[in-house]
């Protein structure tokens, strides 16, 4: 941090929010509030002589609220800027009673009560967000009595107890009799890898936590009695198997089996447990002193406006969706935005420094650069065609499109598009069209893969990613599939209009499948929503019409899942050898008599509005 | 929050019928669980008055 701090090109801003981000890739325009710290920071010495005369006292967030801070303080012992900062809401001030006592007792006249916000903007060409985690809060779990039990604490409260800058100078003890315990116990996995409260994943770090803090409870009181209540210990990192070993060889005890709730025992305020230690298969009863539950770690409360700012995407369990989770794993999905830290998922301190390094290199490189390499396909925009319907802007993964209806202005950016041609597939005006993979390349497959015995052949649409790579996987894994289904490639499933399915039909298609990325996968954020949006529309119209819905499916396969695919082109075959000729024949007439009747909708429209352009 | 409750889906893949969650306006991925198809669609029959797709 001090480094950071004095880094001639580095500028930082504490104390200050991010209010808007607008622009792409080498033209952010950033727009920051740059909260008053009340404090000349450029002046302070950080010598503490005002929080010594401040009278207000209020609990310390830094200590875990065990101990308790001034109204003017230094938020951390290392923090950057060095200098004080008052917290206004809790300060007196001088209005209306006039305390003033810092700003009388600073020498150096440092503090200006009257000091006002700043708004600052200046112009970036990429971003890093490392935006951080918070801490799973506890008290929702009832079985463990956080909060109703004063001797259960979390591992953050459990971190400050035992250190010697914490609320208790170093000393250990347990909250209700201030004594240092003879017992402590852990539980592990609280608030991860619970489906019950929507945290299933695992939190990463606590394994390590716990064995860290065993290992200096048994370096500070080798007396002190520690038991590790666990689901499965996580040990995987460089060196972390040897501090594993190390802990146990200290007398730390690990049992296999989470407790299902703690009780306090009211005259001793002992905490006694009944855990059925999975190894043994024995319900074993616990007692001890004090209870340490490992926290996990989740999504901070105000990723919404972080996401909002940057339009970025979350995977399901609630961190930031990095573009592709071994390729690209800390670009974010929109060119020249990374990721560092927590944001993205939980990782430990060497993660997410290998992580910031990376996200360092990866901006540098772009920066130094000059230049940005645009995506060979992506869309394009004939403004004489547009209708200012403002379907591409919604539909675009990336923020593409800026439309007004009402002032019937349009803008678009290509440097922000990546090219999955939903907007191309959802403009039913036709203003968009894409640089590879058109229209007319298509359409071209569609006939030349049903110009013969059309009825014997299945129309598989596959994105680049995921489902077309499975064909892949399944060929290279020399798994057979039926030979007339008739793979075409597009970049992403939300490619796939609805034109192309219905002209795979009205050409004698007996199936046609629409393929792509589950949803995790997809690798234009959630371009593949509208695919499925698209498709289960298409089985509505089908319905109506009296075509068999059954004839299109929609499957979502992995790159990974040669078996998968081999399995649904197998199964699909099956289907097609139940369509019949007739069949496909009436579903041919139907469609060439709705087409007629879409064309004759359009002349007439046209011919209702004369003074429109072409269209 | 939009509620989420129980309806009833129908494969198109394999025809069977089940019950999944359902959250009006929220687009999710659905799977079979007979014959794992992504085909999954919800059974207009039994869900009369249903609202026609689902809002991204
Ligand atoms: S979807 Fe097409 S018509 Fe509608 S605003 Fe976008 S480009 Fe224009
Ligand atoms: S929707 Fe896809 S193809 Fe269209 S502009 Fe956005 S990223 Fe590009
Ligand atoms: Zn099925």
């Amino acid at each position: 941090m001090m480094d950071v701090g004095r880094h001639p090109n580095i500028k930082l801003l504490t104390n200050s929010k991010v209010e808007a981000i607008k622009g792409y890739v080498g033209n952010f325009d950033v727009k920051v509030l740059k909260k008053t710290r009340y404090v000349d920071e450029t002046q302070c010495t950080a010598c503490g002589d005002c929080a010594e005369v401040c009278p207000v006292v209020v609990p310390d967030a830094y200590q875990q609220g065990l101990s308790s801070r001034k109204a003017i303080y230094i938020p951390f012992p290392q923090a950057v800027p060095s200098a004080s900062l008052i917290d206004m809401e809790s300060c007196l001030g001088t209005n209306p009673i006039a305390c003033g006592k810092c700003a009388d007792k600073c020498d150096k006249k440092c503090i200006d009560y009257d000091a006002k916000d700043e708004t600052i903007e200046f112009k970036v060409g990429t971003v890093i967000v490392a935006t951080g985690m918070d801490v799973f809060d506890p008290v929702i779990l009832e079985e463990y009595g956080y909060t109703k039990h004063e001797n259960v604490v979390t591992s953050m409260e459990f971190e400050r107890l035992l250190s010697a800058g914490g609320p208790s100078d170093g000393h250990f003890i347990r909250p209700t009799d201030r004594q240092r315990p003879k017992t402590v116990g852990f539980v592990q996995c609280v608030g991860s890898r619970c489906e019950k409260i929507g945290k299933p994943y695992c939190s990463n770090i606590c394994c390590m936590n716990t064995i860290k803090d065993t290992l200096l409870l048994k370096d500070h009181y080798p007396d002190i009695q520690a038991k590790v209540f666990y689901i499965d210990i996580r040990a995987f990192g460089k060196g972390f198997e040897d501090l594993f070993k190390r802990s146990k060889e200290a007398g730390v005890q690990y049992i296999r089996g989470i407790p299902g709730e703690i009780t306090e025992d009211p005259k001793s305020r002992n905490l006694k447990v009944m855990v059925e230690d999975t190894t043994s298969n024995k319900i074993e009863e616990h007692e001890f002193d004090m209870m340490v539950l490992s926290v996990g770690v989740t999504p901070r409360l105000d990723m919404p406006e972080v996401q909002q700012l940057l339009t970025l995407s979350k995977t399901p369990d609630g961190f930031f969706m990095e573009a592709h989770p071994k390729l690209k794993p800390v670009d974010a999905p929109s060119t020249g935005i990374y990721f560092a830290g927590c944001a993205e998922a939980p990782k430990d301190v060497k993660d997410s420094v290998t992580q910031a390094s990376a996200a360092a290199a990866r901006a540098e490189t772009l920066l130094s650069a000059g230049k940005v390499k645009l995506e060979a396909i992506t869309s394009t925009l004939d403004t004489a065609l547009c209708r200012y319907c403002a379907t591409c802007s919604r539909v675009c993964p990336y923020g593409a499109f800026t439309v007004d209806p009402k002032k019937k202005t349009i803008s678009y950016i290509d440097a922000l598009c990546k090219g999955c041609g939903t907007c191309a597939a959802e403009c039913r005006f036709g203003a968009l069209t894409m640089k590879h993979f058109t229209d007319e390349q298509i359409v071209t497959q569609i006939d030349a893969h049903l110009a013969e015995d059309p009825g014997e052949k299945v129309i598989v649409f596959a994105c680049n990613w995921c489902s077309y790579a499975g064909a892949d996987t399944c060929g290279g894994a020399r798994l057979q599939y039926p030979p007339n289904q008739r793979l075409i490639r597009t970049m992403c499933s939300g490619r796939v209009d609805e034109k192309f399915v219905l002209h795979a039909f009205r050409k004698g298609a007996p199936m046609v499948v629409v393929s792509g990325c589950h949803y995790v996968d997809c690798h234009y954020i959630d371009a593949n929503r509208w695919t499925q949006k698209r498709v289960e529309k298409l089985w509505d119209k089908f319905e109506k019409w009296g075509i068999r819905p059954e004839r299109l499916l929609l499957e979502w396969i992995s790159a990974a899942e040669g078996q998968r695919f081999q399995k649904t082109m197998q199964d699909i075959e099956e289907l097609r050898k139940k369509v019949t000729k007739e069949e496909i024949e009436q579903t041919v007439k139907i469609l060439t008599e709705e087409e007629e009747k879409d064309k004759a909708k359009a002349k007439k429209k046209q011919a209702d509005s004369p003074t429109k352009k072409k269209s | 929050m939009p509620e989420t409750e129980e309806k009833d889906f129908k494969c198109l893949r394999c025809s069977a019928e089940f019950k999944l969650p359902y959250t009006k306006g929220v687009m999710q991925e659905r799977t079979c669980p007979k014959c794992g198809s992504n085909s999954v669609r919800l059974d207009r029959k039994k869900e009369k008055g249903a609202p026609a797709g689902e809002k991204k």
